[in-house]
């Protein structure tokens, strides 16, 4: 088990800089996830760990050392590739074996580690097959299998369950869960999906083109997110987002006029430029006209189940509320919304960042 | 239905025709005569003279005297040579083309014009090269304090003569193909084993050869095919001498049907080595293709 720490981590390509002076602390046994859209740097960052990429500036060190210039098999990382990257002519038990083969272990410490990991991950039947003959979770399997036998001291999982279908990526995703607390190792995941981030992550890294956005627990980027990005970034459906004008103490955003909560009273100046941020769960509708409510059509439900996603329209704004779905309106229904004050997140138009202290 | 059915059938046989007819006048139809040929007595020579059948003489002839199975000698030696060493420098090569660095996309052109060139000119460039008294070749060597060698002059060196000529013009088709086809591997599995730890060896070894070996075996396939009834360089360089040193089967061949005029003979010869060469490629890539893991 290693930290991993990056200072001022910088990557360029020629003259172009995609990660810009990045600052990240892993701890030692911990699950972070880093999440951003394609592009942001999250996989280049991931990549400079594993040492498949030069650090182009900035210190990079796993377990206390600095490992800018350490070969990556000297990192004591081991990566879980998004294609699986098996060696198509071998079958499972040699992939693994094959991972194993620089350490020059005696054959039969070999063979036990492979069996071993093969029954931990279910590969034990599928141990003579060859890659082209397993199903895509199987394949995600043995990829994995075959970075557990060397006991790394990191793992860095680069997007690995994209390339699987719904049902099996809810699966494997738990598989991944349980391994982590068994084992424990320091785990570095990438991708590109909210829902694995909220649900792997100790602590979740948000990147946008080539920053870090947010560094924080699941419950941190979503309930206090750091601006507009990481709000509507993270949450599905996304977070309602009005823009608005602070006039007299109130927030006034065409046609639609709401009480400034208490909490914010101290940080807003009058006539200030703020974005209201506001996720559908914090709509909901209302019998009563109060100072947290606004009148809005219903264009669209979509009904989820137990809920149902409300496209609303209030004067020129578009907002999505998430309501039970016993009882919900019909489409073209007039109704009125409840902006609960408590879900209520601002953010200063001009910069982007929380006005949350 | 039907009657579109018969108009494209019969539109279908229309393109076809041409190609039906040229494969039939250029290789069928001689091939029948040749096999007609193989049991006539036939001397060029003599055009007037009845073509008389002799039954199986002339297999007789070709297999009973030495010449026609020392020309089979030489060809498979002549095949051992060049293919192995073809391999070997063609895979080197395209590992290195396929390399990431400067001036390879030249390189890999450069390397690829002795293969565009017609072997009878491969032949004459490789004349001036191997002349005893003025090629540059000893002249070279001459600074190296070797030589000078006869080249093309000594039994002991003709073949190998003709061996270097194409290897220098065939090397780079292995070349091309490899390189086709490690372009073609996905680049994960190589930084898997880089992370892990293989050496350079041990991936190229495990990874990269068993992935290319298909490509190899074809590669080796069509170059076998090629090598097997090589002509023109040698009728160039040595036409079959020192002696009978460098007569491959396409030589002998040609001595019997247009030196000794025995058209019959030549033609047995012919179908003779046809059907060595397709039982022994059959027989050797079916052995070689065969997967270790299914035996």
């Amino acid at each position: 088990m290693s930290a991993i720490t990056l200072r001022n981590v910088i990557k360029r390509y020629g003259a172009v800089e995609v990660v810009h002076g990045i600052d990240l602390d892993v701890e030692e046994g911990e699950f972070v996830v880093l999440l951003g859209p394609s592009g942001c740097g999250k996989t280049t960052t991931l990549r400079m760990v594993a040492g498949l990429e030069d650090v182009s500036d900035g210190d990079l060190s796993i377990g206390g050392a600095r490992v800018n210039e350490v070969a990556p098999k000297d990192r004591g990382v081991a990566m879980v590739f998004q294609n699986y990257a098996l060696y198509p002519h071998m079958t499972v038990r040699q992939n693994m074996e094959f991972s194993l083969k620089p350490l020059s272990l005696p054959a039969d410490e070999v063979a036990r580690r492979v069996d071993e990991v093969a029954s931990t991950l279910g590969l034990a039947e599928l141990l003579s097959r060859r890659p082209a003959q397993l199903s895509g979770g199987q394949r995600q399997r043995v990829a994995m299998g075959r970075a557990m036998v060397r006991t790394p001291d990191v793992f860095l999982f680069d997007e690995p369950l994209s390339n699987l279908d719904a049902k099996l990526r809810t699966q494997v995703r738990l598989e991944i869960a349980k391994l982590h607390n068994r084992l424990g190792t320091t785990v570095l995941y990438v991708t590109h999906d909210q829902v694995e981030a909220m649900t792997l992550a100790d602590k979740i890294v948000i990147m946008r083109d080539g920053h870090i956005e947010q560094v924080g627990t699941p419950e941190q980027v979503y309930s206090q997110p750091n601006n507009t990005f990481v709000a509507t970034f993270i949450g599905s459906p996304p977070m309602n987002m009005i823009p608005a004008r602070v006039r007299q103490g109130r927030l006034e955003a065409d046609g639609l006029l709401l009480s400034v909560p208490d909490r914010f009273k101290g940080v807003l100046a009058e006539d200030q430029a703020v974005t209201i941020g506001i996720r559908p769960n914090g709509l909901s509708l209302a019998k009563d006209v109060d100072h947290n409510t606004a009148p809005a059509r219903v264009e669209v439900t979509e009904y989820l189940g137990n809920e149902a996603l409300l496209d609303l329209r209030a004067g020129p704004h578009e907002l999505i509320a998430e309501v039970p779905a016993l009882g919900r309106p019909a489409p073209g229904a007039e109704v009125t919304v409840h902006f609960d004050p408590d879900a209520l997140h601002l953010f200063d138009t001009a910069s982007g960042d929380s006005l949350s202290l | 239905m039907a009657y579109i059915r018969k108009r494209n059938r019969r539109i279908f046989l229309i393109f076809l025709l041409p190609a039906i007819l040229i494969l039939f006048l250029t290789t069928i139809y001689p091939m029948l005569y040749a096999g007609y040929l193989s049991f006539r007595s036939y001397d060029l020579a003599k055009p007037f003279v009845p073509r008389v059948f002799v039954g199986w003489s002339n297999y007789q002839n070709v297999l009973t005297t030495g010449d026609f199975l020392h020309a089979l000698k030489i060809t498979f030696q002549l095949m051992a040579i060049t293919l192995s060493i073809q391999l070997f420098i063609g895979v080197g090569l395209a590992l290195l083309v396929t390399q990431r660095l400067p001036g390879m996309g030249i390189a890999r052109t450069l390397l690829l014009i002795p293969m565009m060139i017609s072997p009878v000119i491969v032949g004459l460039v490789w004349l001036f090269l191997y002349f005893p008294e003025l090629g540059y070749l000893n002249y070279f060597l001459s600074f190296l304090g070797l030589g000078p060698v006869s080249w093309i002059t000594s039994p002991d060196w003709a073949l190998w003569a003709i061996a270097i000529a194409d290897i220098w013009q065939w090397t780079p088709f292995i070349m091309m193909g490899t390189a086709a086809a490690l372009t073609s591997l996905s680049p994960e599995p190589y930084e898997a084993a880089r992370i892990d730890g293989n050496t350079r060896w041990q991936v190229f070894r495990y990874v990269t050869l068993p992935q290319l070996k298909p490509v190899l075996v074809s590669l080796l396939f069509l170059r076998a095919i090629d090598a097997f009834k090589i002509y023109d360089i040698i009728f160039v360089l040595t036409k079959g001498g020192p002696g009978d040193s460098t007569e491959v089967l396409s030589l002998y061949i040609y001595r019997q049907s247009f030196t000794f005029w025995q058209m019959g003979v030549g033609a047995a010869a012919s179908f003779v080595s046809l059907i060595i060469i397709v039982v022994l490629i059959t027989f050797f890539f079916k052995s070689l293709n065969r997967d270790p893991m299914q035996s």
